[in-house]
């Protein structure tokens, strides 16, 4: 047996499926993709929130209209740093604010009213994404119908998204309905200006804390042009053209690969799997897309350029790194994107844990894994606290939900969701990566929690 | 949504209701009542809703006390839409009793639970064994009605009507918070201390979400502090409460009503005046006298809003936030002698426009009052009423950036800044604290040095 129930978990024996220490011998993954125990203080959202959170939401000309009762478009509001270079998405949030009386009569003039006066007062919005929260699908307003009535009246897009919270077992199903609400309503309804044979898209790219800003000039100074970033400080206009690009990659290969897997099909476009993280996956990355469009040389020149600029800067952080363990617990890719990153630092991951992750996450994590490694499918609270408390990491990379309960435990952290001081992608993101691992390890401040009040 | 027309001086901004809210600073009731039952001692709060209904005010209470918050959830899905949700919640309440072993668990509606039509109080009381020491408080509090003020009041209610119990008298007052800070929280026990009063908190979370890293990291399982349930039980004898927060005034009514316990439902101890009123009340409710050392607390705020009126004098501000904070602190900016232009509030309350008007009215101020609508309106009316300053939470950001002027953060969340959560606004220290930092605010911003240099 490789899967272990921790002393937490006792009362909840059916945890047990979901934790494995990694033996190679004899290899098992965690259980995933299904529904949470009840009350075990699970850290895992909801499908709208990865419909509206991570996937629509920055979209950044679209008005992000919450259709629901008014918490679920405030908790949304502004809170993903996914960056962009216009105010709209983040600034400003849009919400039917359903009352008890929309509860029982229906919230669908509200809805009609809401979008069109909120294209009246901001023209600058090129379409309307409405998102339903669980209640809409509760009494069941037509939404499909009222977006549709709603994009004659204002003459722009106006997309209904089937998000409600209580569908599915995680967020993960909300990226499922934003990829193929946008896939099908969205891509190919235009076609791009120009096409070049280098035309690509960078899929499952969220531009948190400005990544995108960073990996999308690598691929430009290649040759490639990049047609769109799938949804990274995103025009609207960058999603119709998609299905016209010679090549996909996708970085988010979680929430973003259903979109890249369509297109294929659809259009014929391949798609590569990429990791844009650490200095010798971003390198691979670059060469693999060179590979495909026959810019191997310019690949390599760019790689080259980056390696010279900012590999002396990881050297150093390696030096006072080196020998480090810690924990990784995100969403599901980044756990497995920054295994390998992390030895490149010369820290051994010693635990990983996915929020949403489904069997291909697991299989990709188990596969850098060491024997002895730990990897825990939905954590809850518990299992992060008496794990942290077992096995010391140096430090732990999760997010902001389980900071504060790490600091208590006097253990360093890093919030891999929004970043410290990102952006943490590409050559250069990494620099900032390894210098905010630097900080939080190496700060004077931890030495006082041992350090004792003594009257001499 | 719509400016309150029924104020002694018409408003002259005459926005056209809308259907859709833009900028809400408002939440739903679970995101109160998490924060109500957070101030219970060993009270696990537990959402019965989607996960996401658990999530989002977790992150929110992360962010802004810089504190973990345990919030369990029921985990409610698909099948709950078609079946109703007491297997999740019995589930969930058995497995949050088995591994943490709380006092109590605090169980909050959503708008999920609420639709459905789950019998939350059958539903718990049943999952409960003989002999379980573990008290359930099940709250309703749907999301599609009232807000976060909404939920924090009905839980807190919950809170006394589950365990009030009549015995014998105990000369203690019941303070109810309401959603303050920790640090305000800490200033009114400091008071209560040189009054020499005893108290009991409904509900505390001065140290549930303000703790310490203690010495190794070590950790408890549920945060040190907050209310008993001992104490709960306890305030049916209380010689009095007083609701800091009108708004989570309804437990002092039922325990008016249920156990003839005096309620006061008065403004927010900000500024001169609302203070005094607040230390009148503990006087008259416990028999004692003011000490010296409250007089010379209050001498000092006297002192502090005369060293700065020069600064201060007819500057215009404009505040938006819960209410009951809002109304005070407008009536606090008048006594400074400061031009409150616009008072804001998302939560609608009744006590809110005639606190308002009474300022007005006293001071020749044209404060506009706007109830139960959204930062754009407010930003709309600020742009026509003008103002310098912009108190609020950190959503007032992009208001106060788009009109060039600063912004002092108070309510919640604070996000943006850190440290807001520790200091207190409230008392006649607190209220030092706010008017040094409008003070600060302005003379930081645009205000020309040479005349700083005496």
């Amino acid at each position: 047996m490789t899967t272990i129930l921790p002393e937490c978990d006792i009362p909840i024996p059916q945890r047990q499926t979901h934790i494995i220490c990694h033996d190679p011998e004899n290899m098992v993954l965690p259980m995933c993709n299904v529904q949470t125990v009840p009350g075990d203080m699970t850290e895992r959202g909801c499908t709208f929130a990865g419909c509206r959170g991570v996937v629509g939401g920055p979209v950044k000309d679209a008005i992000q209209l919450v259709h629901g009762p008014i918490g679920c478009a405030y908790y949304t509001w502004g809170t993903r740093r996914n960056l962009s270079d216009t105010k709209l998405h983040r600034k400003y949030c849009f919400s039917t604010d359903l009352t008890e009386e929309s509860v029982i009569y229906g919230g669908a003039k509200k809805l009609l009213n809401s979008i069109i006066e909120s294209h009246e007062l901001f023209p600058e919005g090129k379409a309307v994404f409405v998102y339903s929260t669980c209640v809409v699908g509760l009494i069941g307003d037509d939404t499909e119908a009222i977006c549709r009535q709603a994009s004659e009246k204002i003459g722009i897009p106006v997309i209904a998204f089937h998000c409600e919270g209580f569908r599915g077992v995680s967020q993960s199903l909300g990226h499922h309905i934003a990829n193929r609400t946008l896939f099908e309503k969205v891509v190919g309804t235009s076609e791009p200006e120009i096409t070049t044979p280098y035309d690509m898209c960078i899929v499952g790219e969220f531009n948190i804390d400005g990544d995108a800003w960073i990996v999308k000039p690598l691929f430009e100074r290649m040759g490639v042009r990049v047609l769109s970033v799938f949804t990274g400080n995103a025009s609207y206009a960058d999603i119709p053209p998609m299905h016209r690009a010679k090549l996909n990659i996708v970085q988010c290969q979680r929430s973003s690969t259903y979109i890249a897997k369509m297109i294929q099909e659809k259009y014929g476009v391949p798609y590569i799997n990429v990791s844009l993280f650490g200095m010798e996956q971003t390198a691979q990355a670059l060469r693999d897309v060179g590979k495909f469009f026959h810019l191997e040389e310019n690949a390599e020149k760019v790689i080259a350029e980056e390696l010279a600029k900012y590999q002396p800067l990881i050297d150093q952080y390696r030096r006072k790194l080196d020998g480090k363990k810690c924990f990784i617990y995100q969403g599901a890719p980044r756990a497995w994107h920054w295994m390998g990153p992390m030895r490149e630092l010369g820290i051994e991951t010693i635990l990983t844990a996915t929020t949403f992750g489904h069997r291909d996450d697991y299989e990709k994590i188990i596969e850098k894994a060491k024997p002895g490694h730990i990897c825990i499918d939905n954590p809850n609270a518990l299992e992060i606290e008496e794990y942290l408390v077992k096995l010391k990491p140096d430090f732990f990379i999760g997010g902001l939900k389980e900071k504060y309960l790490t600091y208590k435990l006097g253990i360093p952290f890093i919030n891999g969701h929004s970043y410290e001081e990102g952006p943490y992608a590409g050559f250069e993101g990494f620099v900032n990566f390894a210098k905010d691992i630097d900080v939080a390890v190496n700060s004077p401040v931890w030495k006082f929690i041992n350090y004792p009040l003594e009257v001499k | 949504m719509a400016l309150m027309n029924q104020s002694s001086e018409p408003i002259k901004t005459v926005q056209k209701p809308r259907s859709v809210t833009i900028n809400p600073p408002k939440m739903c009731q679970p995101m109160g009542a998490i924060l109500a039952y957070m101030g219970v001692h060993g009270c696990v709060p537990l959402v019965h809703g989607s996960q996401g209904c658990s999530t989002y005010p977790r992150y929110n209470i992360a962010r802004h006390f810089r504190e973990s918050a345990e919030v369990a959830v029921s985990s409610l899905a698909e099948d709950a839409a078609v079946y109703g949700g007491a297997r999740n919640l019995t589930e969930a309440i058995k497995n949050v009793k088995s591994r943490l072993n709380p006092d109590a668990i605090g169980i909050c509606t959503t708008c999920m639970s609420e639709t459905i039509g789950d019998d939350v109080k059958l539903i718990s009381k049943k999952a409960l064994t003989p002999g379980d020491a573990v008290k359930i408080f099940p709250a309703s509090t749907p999301s599609y009605v009232g807000t976060h003020l909404t939920g924090y009041d009905n839980a807190l209610r919950t809170l006394v009507e589950t365990m009030a119990i009549k015995g014998v008298a105990n000369n203690k007052i019941n303070i109810i918070t309401g959603i303050i800070n920790p640090g305000d929280i800490r200033e009114i026990k400091n008071m209560l201390r040189l009054m020499n009063v005893k108290s009991i908190f409904l509900s505390d979370i001065s140290d549930t979400l303000d703790s310490p890293i203690l010495p190794g990291g070590q950790k408890p399982v549920l945060p040190d502090g907050g209310t008993s349930i001992g104490d709960i039980a306890d305030s049916a004898n209380s010689l009095g409460t007083i609701a800091i927060c009108r708004t989570a005034g309804s437990a002092a009514t039922y325990l008016k009503n249920k156990f003839n316990v005096p309620s006061v439902l008065e403004p927010a101890p900000i500024g001169v005046i609302n203070t005094d009123r607040f230390v009148h009340n503990i006087c008259k409710l416990s028999g004692v006298s003011i000490p010296d050392d409250i007089i010379k607390e209050r001498g000092r705020l006297i002192d502090s809003m005369v060293d700065v009126h020069h600064y201060m004098y007819g500057r215009k501000v404009a505040i938006f936030g819960d209410p009951d904070l809002v109304s005070a602190i407008v009536r606090f900016c008048a006594e400074a002698g400061m031009n409150p232009t616009v008072a804001m509030t998302a939560t609608k309350h009744k006590d809110f426009a005639p606190d308002i008007r009474a300022v007005n009215t006293e001071y020749k101020t044209d404060t506009q009052i706007l109830e139960g609508t959204d930062l754009y309106e407010f930003h709309e009316v600020v742009k026509n009423h003008g103002a310098e300053l912009i108190l609020g939470n950190s959503k007032g950001k992009d208001v106060a950036d788009d009109e060039g002027v600063p912004l002092v953060r108070f309510g919640f969340p604070v996000y943006d800044r850190v440290g807001v959560y520790r200091y207190s606004i409230m008392g006649y220290s607190g209220s030092v604290y706010l008017l040094d930092q409008m003070t600060n605010a302005i003379l930081g911003h645009k205000y020309d040095p040479n005349k700083l240099h005496q």
